[in-house]
């Protein structure tokens, strides 16, 4: 029987397209379509997510900030979903509404939006939705700044969402932050 | 024939009962859930905008997982209350809104069953009013306007609330700070 041999640098692009299909949720979900539909708005690119903070990433402070408490994990293991966009311009100059209505028309019906911050003055865009997870929730977060932006979706279990949405307008920078951020343990 | 007639009525009576009460609470919910959808085209002229939804299934969520010593307050707070929802706006100049960019949400508050709370004060500069809908003596709704010069904030609460912890929302699930003085006992009622 013949064998056929793939070249290592075959294996390294489909470990790499496998990669930048898992980093954005395999571009099939809702999580998908809003990194897809921010890249044509704006037109701009998402980037791979760091490997280090897809590999370690553990959102570990944030409830316990907020609860004044030990530290504990507030995404349910494995959860989290980030598309990161760096250094790219997001003229948002009178296109704040129109943005809003194109994200809400993504995700209407599946998703219910939570809190929605639009800032004129400093470009700034943030928005929080929720869907049941059976016992829990996802949670998608989308924030916009004028060169940087994420997307951000996890899963929350009713206590830790019930700690943040005491604050909401706080939650979506919680979210983002420790999503993206490496826990040094 | 009499009879046969008595014992529809008698097995029937309850059941409609039960579903006049339900649809009663049922239409009490959707009356005191503001239409807020007509102030979504100022966010094109505001410098910021907030815009909250906490509907009741995240009520519900808040009311049951928070645990511990701090959270009993706001679980007392928010008991009953099925949903909370905030639209704020903030503009770099005076007179960016008009009194006609808020009369669709007055003209909901103009309907039967809402009343304008006249023993309301706030700290802040500018206009605050409290509207509430009663159910006879029970409160099953709330709204607060907040109309200054340069913002503009509309919450309504959906459910029961005590008003003398109305100012205790402050700052919870997305209220801003409207500094709302502590509403007196026994609240005058104005059509």
């Amino acid at each position: 029987m013949r064998t056929r041999k793939i070249p290592a640098i075959g294996v390294l692009i489909i470990v790499a397209v496998c990669a930048t299909a898992n980093s954005t949720g395999a571009m099939s979900d809702d999580f998908g379509s809003v990194v897809k539909m921010i890249e044509q708005f704006y037109r701009v690119k998402h980037q791979g997510i760091p490997f280090l903070a897809k590999a370690g990433m553990k959102a570990a402070t944030t409830a316990a900030r907020i609860k004044g408490g030990s530290a504990r994990q507030l995404a349910e293991a494995g959860s989290i979903k980030l598309a990161v966009f760096e250094n790219q311009e997001f003229n948002t100059a009178g296109r704040l509404t129109q943005f809003r209505s194109a994200l809400n028309d993504v995700l209407v019906g599946s998703w219910s939006p939570l809190v929605q911050t639009l800032s004129a003055s400093d470009g700034t865009q943030t928005y929080i939705f929720l869907r049941d997870a059976s016992d829990k929730f996802h949670v998608l977060v989308v924030t916009i700044e004028p060169h940087d932006a994420t997307v951000v979706q996890v899963t929350l279990s009713p206590k830790n969402l019930a700690l943040l949405m005491q604050d909401p307008s706080d939650m979506g920078r919680e979210i983002t932050e420790d999503a993206s951020t490496v826990d040094p343990d | 024939m009499k009879l046969l007639f008595q014992n529809v009525i008698k097995t029937l009576l309850p059941g409609s009962l039960l579903l006049a009460a339900l649809a009663s609470i049922a239409t009490a919910q959707e009356v005191s859930r503001l239409r807020l959808t007509s102030l979504d085209s100022l966010a094109a002229r505001a410098s910021q905008t907030v815009d909250v939804n906490i509907d009741e299934r995240l009520m519900h969520v808040a009311a049951t997982a928070l645990t511990g010593d701090d959270s009993k307050e706001i679980k007392k707070l928010i008991s009953g209350v099925k949903g909370i929802y905030v639209k704020s706006f903030e503009f770099e100049h005076e007179n960016e809104y008009s009194p006609a960019d808020v009369e669709d949400v007055r003209s909901q508050l103009r309907l039967p069953g809402w009343s304008k709370l006249v023993n309301v004060t706030s700290k802040k500069e500018g206009n605050v009013e409290v509207y509430v809908l009663f159910n006879g003596d029970a409160v099953g709704g709330l709204a607060i306007l907040s109309t200054e010069p340069k913002e503009l904030t509309v919450v309504n609460i959906v459910g029961p609330v005590d008003l003398q912890k109305l100012a205790e929302f402050e700052g919870e699930f997305g209220i801003p700070d409207l500094g709302l003085e502590p509403i007196k006992p026994k609240a005058k009622k104005e059509n």
